[in-house]
């Protein structure tokens, strides 16, 4: 592959990622080195808290499901203990892999190789004919242990890293759009059972997560379904919205549509529909919530991208997980509400036309990422520009950094943290 | 579900109208694709497990009528990046089998491989299609279709055309 | 057993485990299969002696075993490191030692 590295970074094995990131552009090399990867998982994926799955995912006692951090293979499980276990799927004996299937029930894995056999949590309770080993109990192996899983409503997130900063402090003020996404349930429960579509892309991972609070790019890559649809979407996005771009610090960023939402002041508007049509919704709501209940009916769901890999795009949840430099596999689901029927089924059918291979949006911000990653493997300008709104970004009342819904804001904020996590030494 | 014997539909019209359609949506001919369609249309492409229900889990694609409509206009708009410029497209059915008759609609189940060339290489897709069939003014039309594709609990590309 | 691990399937679906899915599936004769990707046992309600037991069927290697009531209760009794220690493979199919 063709990768365009400027002399400062060449001269060293590992790429030096100072000169390789300014505040207003980025080097081509990030997208396309192999190097940079094999970095990202080090310094990224394998150490800074990654979202793995959420806890609706394993609702009984001995559930299991398959899921990833970045290509590692990790299986979630509900123990009897009723707590969610992260494994890696890899037998202690040599390494086979011990589920095969993608879901199940089960207290105890027994490896198909040669019959080891690990309780749901990891703890080896056997292997066979044990005189080969001198008797039973004889070894002090497990199944690999994530070394710190931690959930903050029902989000299930992995860190490989003995020691660093916690969930809490990782997810800081993206904490409070996740609480934003929780309070549309008139339970406060998000259910992210309703299965996974699972889209090849042919793209770095990067390219995705900023993509994902791009308020600049709706207006033309989706400006064929908008106009088919007479959507309201397209409006939020341009130069006269009042929605704002903010980076949330830790790599984290949002499109707060709310402004644009609080204008108009209907309630369901942020979902395209009408109290009418939910009626019994509205009502649980109102009966769960009070008076906040019109705030929060008229507000909406948040559209937040938390670092690195999990954006919660209204309705639907995404997963990135890169496969190698040029390759990952967005993960993709609509979200599910407690006690909210009448929402749930609409917001299936809306995320079935809206996103995974054959989405009437995804599949067409898919195809930009795929051109984007083939155009950056071209050798001129080498630099991606990503300066748009930096003159009129100001800091808000909380202070977070804010832009205008167009500009790249949220961007600029991922690379912040990019380049910090990346410049640790190891 | 009735025996074979009481299909409206003969194989070999049965077959004819199964490579119209297959032709018509590799070459693109969306107004001719469409008209095909019942007003009950419903046209799926299961995700995962091919059990679960589609109002509770996610598809693929589960088009009623109007979001056949939708999708079409909006490939109409030449704008629909992911299919422009829209991929090369053939595709070869066989084992197609009367597998029934149900409230006059025929039930029939072929097997399809499909080859798709874009900029970005070659895919091959495969699968299972069920369809059923009515005769409605003496027209065969299009009720429903459901394609079970063989890698569909696995990661896909991107699926823009009419499988 | 939630809906969506049931797999009630096409029509021509007769596959009794289906591999992601899990299986709890009553038959016609109100037995079931409870299936993983680890193992597949048959489960139903006998009524051929003069008293109900249940009995249990390997699908894997065809062995059955029948328990009774007492022997069920017992069972939910156990705790749970000696359910633990059965599921150990040495403790009980794969030993070097013959069946007493
Ligand atoms: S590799 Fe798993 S038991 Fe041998
Ligand atoms: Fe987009």
């Amino acid at each position: 592959m063709t990768t365009t590295v400027p002399d400062s970074a060449r001269a060293t094995s590992r790429p030096d990622y100072a000169a390789l990131i300014e505040p207003s552009r980025v080097h081509g090399s990030l997208y396309t080195d192999p190097r940079v990867f094999a970095d990202e998982l080090e310094r990224i994926w394998y150490r800074s808290w990654v979202f793995v799955g959420h806890e609706s995912e394993v609702p009984e006692s001995g559930d299991y499901v398959r899921k990833s951090i970045g290509p590692q293979d990790i299986i979630m499980t509900r123990g009897r203990d009723g707590d969610v276990h992260l494994v890696f799927n890899r037998c202690a004996h040599r390494g086979n892999l011990v589920c095969e299937d993608a879901r199940g029930n089960a207290n105890a894995f027994r490896c198909p190789y040669h019959g080891w056999t690990y309780r749901n949590t990891g703890e080896l309770l056997g292997y066979p004919y044990n005189k080969g080993y001198g008797g039973k109990g004889n070894l002090d192996l497990s199944l690999g242990r994530v070394p710190r899983v931690d959930s903050y409503r029902g989000f299930v997130f992995a860190s490989l890293a003995e020691d660093g900063p916690t969930l809490a402090e990782h997810l800081g003020a993206a904490a409070g759009e996740i609480d934003r996404l929780a309070r549309l349930s008139p339970e406060g429960r998000i259910d992210l059972g309703a299965g996974w579509l699972q889209h090849r892309t042919r793209a770095n991972w990067k390219l995705l997560a900023e993509n994902e609070t791009d308020g600049y790019h709706p207006q033309f890559v989706h400006s064929s379904i908008f106009s088919v649809t007479g959507s309201p979407i397209g409006p939020l996005y341009s130069d006269n919205s009042t929605a704002v771009t903010r980076d949330l610090g830790n790599g984290h960023s949002e499109n707060d549509l709310r402004p644009e939402f609080r204008r108009h002041g209907e309630t369901l508007r942020w979902f395209g529909t009408s109290e009418s049509r939910v009626p019994n919704y509205v009502a649980r709501m109102r009966e769960a919530y009070g008076e906040a209940a019109e705030d929060i009916l008229v507000e909406g769901a948040p559209h937040v991208m938390i670092f690195p890999n999990l954006f919660i795009a209204e309705i639907q949840v995404f997963v990135i997980q890169p496969l190698s430099v040029d390759e990952c596999v967005q993960h993709s689901t609509a979200v599910q509400l407690g006690g909210a029927e009448e929402l749930n089924s609409r917001m299936v059918s809306q995320s079935i036309g809206s996103v995974g291979p054959a989405g009437m949006l995804l599949a067409d911000d898919t195809e930009m990422y795929e051109r984007n990653q083939r155009g950056l493997e071209m050798r001129q300008p080498e630099w991606l520009d990503i300066r748009r709104g930096m003159h009129r970004e100001a800091l808000d009342e909380d202070g977070y950094r804010t832009g205008a819904a167009t500009d790249e804001t949220g961007i600029r904020g991922f690379w912040t943290h990019y380049r910090r996590l990346m410049e640790v030494d190891t | 579900m009735t025996a074979v014997t009481d299909s409206p539909l003969t194989l070999r019209q049965v077959e004819e109208f199964l490579y119209r359609e297959a032709r018509y949506a590799d070459e693109h001919d969306y107004d001719a694709w469409e008209a095909l369609w019942t007003d009950d249309a419903l046209y799926w492409v299961p995700a995962g497990d091919a059990t679960s229900d589609p109002a509770t889990s996610m598809s693929i694609i589960h088009d009623n009528r109007n979001r056949i409509s939708t999708r079409l206009n909006q490939l109409r708009t030449g704008k629909r990046y992911s299919q422009s410029p829209p991929s090369n497209l053939r595709r070869i059915l066989s084992n197609i089998e009367i597998l029934g008759v149900a409230g006059g609609d025929t039930e029939v189940g072929a097997n399809f491989v499909l080859v798709e060339s874009t900029s970005r290489g070659m895919e091959t897709w495969a699968g299972r299609t069920t369809y059923r069939l009515r005769v409605v003014d003496g027209e065969v039309r299009l009720a429903y279709k459901k394609v079970l594709l063989v890698n569909r609990d696995q990661p896909i590309r991107t699926m823009a055309f009419l499988i | 057993m939630s809906e969506r691990d049931s797999n009630t399937g096409d029509a021509h679906d007769v596959t009794p485990y289906a591999p992601g899915a899990g299986t709890v599936r009553v038959d016609d004769s109100g037995g079931g299969i409870v299936g993983n990707e680890f193992a597949e046992v048959g489960v139903a309600v006998d009524h051929s002696g003069n008293g109900p037991r249940l009995r249990l069927e390997d699908y894997r290697t065809g062995r059955v075993r029948n328990l009774d009531a007492l022997e069920l209760e017992t069972i939910i009794w156990l705790p749970e490191e000696r359910l633990t220690q059965l599921l150990d493979p040495s403790t009980t199919r794969w030993r070097e030692e013959p069946d007493r």
